[in-house]
């Protein structure tokens, strides 16, 4: 792995039912990768909006992937439709901050894969980086504060 | 309700460019509806303009608030303890939210992020329709509920242009022609007679021309 994907930041925001057994999986990787990855079981992609993922991007990700069930296997129908189009709203709004809109993703799991998200994490992350690290904050920034 | 848009990234950087700590003020009332200015809104575009400024090495600071009406002044009141701690107040209120927050603080800079653009209805999920243009004079007992001077584009009076094709505007085919519905509601209601009377030019005076319009109602003052 070259040096810059080295220290690439991501987070994966995926469907409980591609890896039923996903709580169990997926620690041994994260007490592996520490902060270099971070995991949001979700139970369905349909829950998820552009905001998780405009978050998910400002605490740090470099690449942000949105995992889905296979097209016509949502268990609630819509879910993984709703997905996509809430994932390419968010694509355009980090567009207009001059942020690549690869930097989000969405994965859809092929019908009939059988695969942990363990397994589909170290894909990810073997894939050659398609985008650069974010930006760190210049030295001397005050540090943005988000303030609810 | 009132439906808006967000003002584009760029405009509403340029807006808030001079200020380093800015207020965003949500609303939980028509703009969270059609999901232009609710707390979900709110929070998107506080994380988009905090990435943006940590990316051009800029100090902002912001702070992320919803209202639950951002019109009213017992809701607005509740800005009064930290609004002086902010250098700008960034409105996702319509534009009566934003004058409403100016009118309260004088003193503050309040810039709005939207764009106000209809009175209208929820059609369906993400899409809204306009429906009422506030003409002050509503004739809608007439036309079976179809307002022609909304939903018509020639805003006709008495009777179809004659235009409409399949039961779709010649001016915008996408639009469903309103009389063709406004005739065909009144015949289903037995309510054909309406078309009988003429009805003259809209008053418009009782909508513009006098500066902004009051509504006194002194049984509901305190």
């Amino acid at each position: 792995m070259d040096q810059k994907k080295a220290g690439s930041r991501i987070t994966i925001f995926f469907c409980q039912r591609i890896d039923v057994d996903q709580d169990v999986n997926r620690r041994p990787l994260e007490k592996e990768l520490g902060p270099r990855i971070r995991f949001f079981p979700v139970p369905c992609s349909g829950r998820i909006e552009p905001l998780h993922l405009l978050r998910a991007l400002e605490a740090g990700a470099d690449k942000v992937y949105v995992v889905t069930c296979p097209e016509g296997a949502c268990r609630y129908r819509e879910g993984n439709i709703r997905a996509k189009k809430r994932l390419a709203y968010a694509q355009g709004l980090i567009e207009e901050i001059g942020l690549a809109k690869g930097r989000l993703e969405l994965i859809r799991v092929p019908a009939g894969t059988q695969t942990t998200i363990v397994e589909l994490a170290r894909k990810l992350l073997a894939q050659e980086a398609i985008v650069g690290p974010m930006p760190p904050d210049e030295p001397g920034q005050q540090k943005q504060r988000r303030q609810i | 309700m009132i439906t808006a848009e967000r003002k584009p990234l760029a405009e509403i950087k340029e807006l808030i460019a001079p200020y380093r700590k800015v207020l965003v003020v949500g609303c939980g009332s028509c703009v969270a509806e059609c999901a232009a200015g609710g707390e979900k809104e709110v929070g998107l575009l506080a994380s988009a303009l905090r990435m943006d400024a940590r990316r051009a090495g800029r100090d902002l600071e912001i702070k992320e608030l919803t209202l639950d009406r951002q019109c009213v002044y017992e809701f607005i009141d509740q800005l009064t303890e930290f609004i002086d701690q902010y250098e700008a107040v960034l409105s996702l209120g319509c534009g009566a939210g934003v004058q409403a927050v100016a009118e309260v603080f004088p003193k503050a800079i309040v810039l709005p992020a939207l764009n106000t653009t209809f009175v209208g209805e929820t059609k369906e999920a993400g899409l809204w329709i306009e429906r009422c243009r506030g003409c002050g004079d509503c004739k809608l007992g007439f036309f079976a509920a179809v307002c022609p001077i909304t939903n018509c584009a020639k805003g006709l009076f008495n009777g179809p242009c004659g235009g409409s094709q399949e039961g779709r505007c010649e001016v915008d085919p996408d639009t469903p022609c309103a009389w063709q519905l406004i005739i065909t509601r009144l015949e289903e209601s037995g309510r054909l007679d309406c078309l009988e009377k003429i009805y003259p030019p809209a008053d418009w005076s009782r909508q513009q021309g006098r500066g902004p319009r009051r509504i006194i109602r002194e049984d509901q003052k305190l």
